[in-house]
């Protein structure tokens, strides 16, 4: 199933998500081709139970997708849309058609969502409950915007209350996989770089002190997809049974990760990985902002220090075995 | 390019002995200090490993009839994990039951494993393994120990240094020469079982930075060894060795050596407190310890199945020592607060773990070395 999943989204990403589509995109031009291919996919409704139009898959089988969206920079809210289709339909609500940003709460009736986001609703925690609210409704304040978001306003109290879903929790489960995917592609970049570029008569891959660092890219990126993995472990009461306290390690794990690997990869592919022309910053960018969606290190380190000093557990080894421990794909509840 | 590590558990019936190990070590361990638990896998205590022999719980993976259990990989890893989390003074056993006795399994004649294995698991044969000497560290191939033949068995001169329980120990497995020269590199070493014991063995203990003696120098002079002293096939040490460090480079033990420090402070912050900073940082290391672990279990299961995750487990050992040396660092950063009076006992885990901590990225492969691997695995040199 994964390796099905995976061929098939690569494929699309492939044929669809090319550079030159990505770009157009992030640069205001329409997304409606390729959203278009990635509704008819069905991976949108990948979370959704089967009875109600779904592909009733788990995380863990979804995790393929997100990694694939992340190695081709896709420009387009697909995690974000496929969880809350998955909130909606567990609230007996049917999803709108067309994107799904989740938004960050900024203020009343407010919320951050990454620049550039092709979305046409957002849903958004509001107290105990969540709202669905129309983009097209909404008024960007510029002065509270920036390269690594924007900030959208609705008139107070605008939206039907809709039962609470997790989407803090949630967004950071889809941004740090999307995360992993991309540092995926930075290190297969950076290496065939590595060995393709002379200097001094030789590969920079010849240098001792650059393989070190490649070395160490390596293992940022091998921890990552591995934290990923954890992290789709279905056996929360979130969204699709995403588990918070899975989602902090991975969130602050890759969010770690993505700093040092994107330093890394720019160091290598030197004043060319600066450039506009290649694709690296694409990827980079990717990592920028989503380390600062939906919490970074700092919020779920201490989130996951509290949650551990307010249990029982006098080990971490036994509390990381009862709540963040390997579970294999077949062996999930 | 390595391939993925896909997600893997520990098999249900290897858990199952996870309750048992527990329940012991709750009965034999809380009495012993934190700084001496501490100490981790270096901490050797000759009667706790006999204790853990009449469990059954050494040579956990030697087949029945060499006196183990004939359980996989992952029991061992269950075991491995629980001793060391609770601070076990495991050093006697560790090494003959983590290497040598599955060296000798897999390389050794028949009359070697009925010699050697029993003795493993009843606790009564401990083991070092001569490796570095004064002038090879890193550079394993250039070692100038030597072997020559003599009748049908071998005389032996040279010196081997920094050897873990050298003076503790029955006997060395030990890299040397057995034909051509140090230019020769990987050709010509061979793998013997020296009884140290033997005349013509001089071993003189080195202290180390915290006070304690755990390794030695050991001089060679004219030992004479029998025929069978030779492990596996001449001229095969290296290959043999190599294979012997894939074992070593991924469990938990690359992880857990500061394992103790953690739980002790964690324990201090539930009583007195935590501020955020203190909240944040036990959460990072916690989401650490959970990824290493996993990537840890993952290359486990690929040594289950045959493998031999040589590059894979380099990564693991050298992201899981680099967050062994973090804990002490960040505790410490920590611990500083002025106004804070943090417990003795704690003081004292944290001021033998911070001490060691830079040989953490030393011992069993050094962290450039690990990373000239994984730049190999990736197709760079």
């Amino acid at each position: 199933m994964d390796g099905l999943l995976v061929r098939s989204a690569e494929e699309l990403f492939t044929r669809h998500a090319t550079s030159e589509a990505v770009r157009a995109i992030r640069a205001g031009g329409s997304p409606t081709l390729l959203w278009g291919e990635i509704e008819a996919s069905g991976f949108l409704d990948a979370l959704m139970p089967e009875d109600t139009g779904g592909a009733g898959l788990g995380p863990a089988e979804a995790l393929p997708l997100l990694l694939a969206a992340g190695r081709f920079a896709v420009p387009l809210p697909i995690g974000d849309t496929m969880l809350a289709r998955a909130a909606l339909a567990a609230a007996g609500e049917a999803a709108p058609e067309g994107a799904i940003a989740l938004g960050e709460p900024a203020g009343d009736s407010a919320a951050r969502l990454p620049p550039g986001c092709h979305a046409d609703w957002v849903l958004l925690s509001r107290g105990s409950a969540a709202v669905l609210l129309p983009i097209a409704d909404a008024t960007p304040d510029a002065d509270a915007s920036s390269p690594l978001a924007n900030v959208l306003r609705w008139p107070n109290h605008a939206g039907r209350p809709l039962p609470a879903a997790d989407v803090l929790a949630a967004g950071a489960w889809s941004e740090a996989a999307i995360m992993a995917g991309a540092m995926e592609r930075i290190l297969e970049d950076t290496v065939r770089h590595a060995r393709d570029r002379q200097q001094f008569g030789r590969p920079i891959a010849a240098f001792q002190a650059v393989q070190q660092q490649l070395s160490v890219l390596t293992e940022d990126v091998f921890a990552s997809r591995m934290a990923a993995q954890l992290a789709s472990v279905p056996d929360g009461e979130g969204i699709a049974g995403l588990n918070p306290a899975r989602i902090a390690a991975a969130k602050l794990r890759i969010g770690e990760a993505s700093v040092r690997a994107a330093v890394i990869a720019h160091a290598v592919h030197g004043a060319m990985g600066i450039t506009e022309e290649l694709d690296l910053h694409l990827l980079t960018s990717l990592l920028r902002i989503g380390r600062m969606r939906f919490g970074g290190e700092a919020h779920w380190a201490a989130w996951l220090g509290r949650h551990y000093l307010a249990g029982d557990a006098t080990e971490t080894l036994a509390f990381v075995r009862a709540h963040l421990g390997p579970v294999a794909p077949e062996a999930t509840p | 390019m390595i391939g993925t590590l896909p997600l893997a558990a520990i098999p249900p019936e290897d858990e199952a002995l996870r309750p048992e190990i527990r329940d012991f070590l709750r009965g034999t361990v809380p009495s012993i200090p934190p700084e001496r638990r501490a100490r981790s896998w270096m901490g050797f205590d000759a009667e706790f490993s006999r204790k853990l022999a009449e469990r059954g719980w050494l040579g956990l993976t030697f087949p029945k009839e060499y006196g183990g259990a004939g359980r996989g990989p992952f029991a061992r890893y269950v075991l491995a994990e629980e001793l060391l989390a609770a601070g076990a003074p495991v050093s006697a056993h560790w090494i003959a039951d983590r290497q040598s006795g599955p060296l000798i399994h897999r390389f050794g004649t028949e009359a070697q494993r009925c010699f050697y294995l029993p003795r493993i698991c009843r606790a009564e044969a401990f083991f070092c393994i001569g490796m570095s000497e004064p002038n090879t560290g890193s550079d394993l191939a250039s070692v100038t120990t030597r072997a020559v033949r003599e009748g049908d068995g071998w005389r032996l001169n040279g010196a081997k240094i920094w050897t873990t329980n050298a003076h503790r120990s029955q006997y060395m497995i030990a890299l040397v020469r057995t034909s051509g020269t140090p230019q020769d590199r990987h050709k010509g070493l061979s793998q013997v079982i020296v009884g140290l014991q033997a005349p013509g063995i001089r071993i003189s203990p080195i202290r180390d930075l915290a006070g304690d003696a755990h390794f030695s120098e050991v001089v060679f002079e004219d030992v004479m060894l029998p025929a069978d002293a030779l492990i596996g096939e001449e001229g095969s040490g290296w290959m043999q060795v190599n294979a012997e460090l894939a074992f070593e480079r991924s469990g938990p033990e690359r992880v857990l050596s500061s394992a103790v420090l953690l739980d002790c402070w964690a324990q201090w912050l539930r009583e007195a407190g935590a501020d955020t900073a203190a909240e944040a940082l036990l959460g990072r290391l916690i989401a650490h310890l959970a990824v290493l672990r996993a990537m840890s279990v993952a290359v486990t299961s690929r040594l289950v199945e045959g493998e031999s995750p040589v590059v894979e487990a380099a990564l693991v050992k050298d992201l899981g020592t680099e967050f062994e040396q973090l804990i002490p660092t960040a505790i410490a950063n920590i611990l500083a607060s002025p106004g804070h009076l943090a417990p003795g006992p704690l003081m004292r885990a944290l001021a033998y773990t911070a001490a060691m901590a830079p040989s953490f990225s030393l011992r069993g492969g050094t962290r450039e070395i690990l990373r000239g691997m994984i730049a190999r695995g990736m197709g760079l040199r």
